[in-house]
């Protein structure tokens, strides 16, 4: 049977998950290659609070990466999953082939529980 | 057996999470000033908040999702922003409200300060938040928030005139002091439909795993336990109506409406007051926190869950500390409790068509719910409650301008 993927209602803003089924972000954006005499094809998901900032106004992702520039702990303002890793688009969730924890998408994550919450007692669970 | 393990839990959190700081402030005002006037307002409450937490509990159990998560899929970020922004506001406004009702509760039993027990109580709620299961916070906040049925005994004890409280139960108009019959009557409402309820309920849904088999259990716990937690709302009100009233106290402060029980418990008064309010308003402080950091959660797409370790989810977890820090500066900077829960109950009501528009039109989804969509009772209520939770957002603020105290 052939499936229709709607980009903005089935892909945009859905959740990522990953190998691990850990939640890794949603799809914030969405990059089309335009190639010559071919289709437009989906390129990339992009991640980040810069591409949320560029959704409501460029002026708000200029100032997101003033702020990012002193003091973002992140590698690069926007974390890029690309089409290939897709494994599987489902009615709830986009399953890719990465693991959350490796990827710039969890810079933020990486950093807050080395520096804070692995300092307080208890972050173990057991 | 898990199921009826869920159900009897799910009624008692659910009474645990109708009656907090915003009931205790807005049945005792009503009481107080229009003795049993006011029922019809908890009445109608709690009939749109068991339609609405039905909803939300449904939606969960079919689509796995909780509600902030399906909102932003499917409404898409730009859309959700400006809710998710207001809701933030409200749920630090709220959440610095049941702080404050503990604070008071601690004050009452000690006598000292409240700003001394702002960040003592935060502290608690975090510790108890960073080390516990969602279960374990489930069991021991429905188990303990029974104490809160002292209201229903001293109700009954009181023997109120029946038919008085009949009347009461159909709308009227005021004889006098029109704006702040309306006022409370609105606040009344702003309490019951708590936005944070409904996020936190359907995410509740999602740590527990069900699936659409608990569509009944669903609809016996919203139904059941809702009406449960409006009855000790309603006990409030008769108690504040028939010990407070006749005396014209009105609760202007909090310590006045720590004498209401004091006619029918003697001696145990004050201090049941004080427990029923610390630990309605501890429970309620939990789920408000856990509410936040699953909207946080689940609007940017992070890891979450109670029952992971705070390593693995180090953003969900510190969000609830940022906003246990936060909520406790209103008590420790002297804020008058009972006046942050009345601004915070009105601005609450302002903000419900946020919370209520997105939610019934999600409900209407075939693709995400087939046939548990609603169907035509559960339309028509909609429709009402957008029209009552417009009406409201118009005319919340400016009663409180006019109505307040």
């Amino acid at each position: 049977m052939k499936e229709r993927l709607d980009v903005i209602r089935d892909l945009l803003d859905r959740q990522l998950v990953d190998s691990d089924e850990t939640k890794m972000g949603r799809v914030d954006g969405i990059v089309l290659d335009i190639d010559g005499d071919g289709p437009p094809r989906i390129d990339h998901f992009e991640l980040g609070f810069a591409v949320l900032a560029r959704r409501i106004h460029p002026r708000i992702e200029r100032w997101l990466n003033a702020i990012r520039a002193r003091w973002s702990v992140r590698r690069s303002a926007r974390q890029i999953v690309p089409w290939a890793k897709v494994v599987d688009v489902t009615a709830y969730e986009i399953k890719v082939d990465l693991k959350a924890i490796d990827t710039p998408a969890f810079d933020w994550e990486r950093w807050l529980r080395d520096h804070i919450v692995a300092k307080i007692p208890g972050a173990g669970g057991e | 057996m898990k199921k009826a393990m869920t159900l009897a839990l799910g009624i008692l959190t659910s009474v645990g999470g109708f009656f907090d700081v915003g009931n205790i402030a807005t049945c005792t005002q009503a009481g107080a000033r229009f003795r049993f006037q006011l029922i019809w307002a908890m009445l109608l409450a709690t009939i749109v908040v068991i339609f609405l937490i039905e909803m939300s509990g449904r939606f969960a159990a079919v689509t796995n999702k909780a509600l902030p998560d399906a909102i932003r899929e499917h409404f898409g970020f730009t859309f959700w922003l400006v809710p998710f922004a207001i809701l933030t506001v409200i749920h630090i406004l709220v959440l610095g409200a049941e702080i404050g009702g503990v604070c008071f509760a601690l004050h009452l039993v000690t006598g000292l300060p409240l700003q001394v027990w702002a960040l003592p109580v935060a502290v608690l709620l975090w510790l108890f938040l960073w080390r516990s299961t969602f279960s374990a916070i489930e069991n021991s906040t429905s188990l303990l928030g029974l104490i809160t049925l002292c209201f229903v005994v001293a109700a009954v004890w009181h023997r109120p005139p029946l038919h008085d409280l009949l009347r009461g139960s159909l709308p009227s108009l005021p004889s006098q002091h029109p704006a702040n019959y309306w006022f409370i009557a609105v606040s009344i409402v702003g309490a019951v439909i708590a936005p944070y309820l409904f996020y936190f309920y359907s995410s509740g849904a999602v740590e527990d795993e069900w699936d659409a088999s608990y569509i009944p259990v669903n609809r016996a716990v919203s139904v059941i336990g809702m009406a449960f937690g409006s009855v000790i709302s309603i006990g409030a009100i008769i108690v504040a109506g028939v010990v407070l009233a006749p005396r014209g106290i009105h609760v202007d402060d909090y310590h006045q409406a720590a004498l209401m029980l004091t006619s029918a418990f003697p001696f145990w008064g004050y201090v049941l007051f004080a427990v029923s309010m610390g630990i309605a308003c501890l429970g309620a402080a939990v789920e408000v926190a856990l509410s936040m950091s699953y909207t946080f959660a689940q609007t940017f797409g992070w890891n979450w869950g109670e029952d992971l370790a705070p390593d693995e989810d180090a953003r969900f977890c510190l969000v609830y500390t940022a906003a246990l820090l936060v909520g406790s500066l209103f008590m420790l900077v002297g804020m008058d409790p009972l006046q942050l829960t009345m601004i915070t109950m009105a601005l609450s009501a302002a903000a419900l068509p946020f919370v209520a528009i997105p939610m019934l039109l999600l409900m209407n989804d075939r693709k995400l719910l087939h046939d548990a969509a609603n169907g035509a009772i559960s339309n028509v209520a909609a429709a009402a409650i957008v029209v009552l939770t417009l009406v409201l957002a118009v005319v919340s603020i400016p009663l409180a301008v006019v109505g307040g105290s």
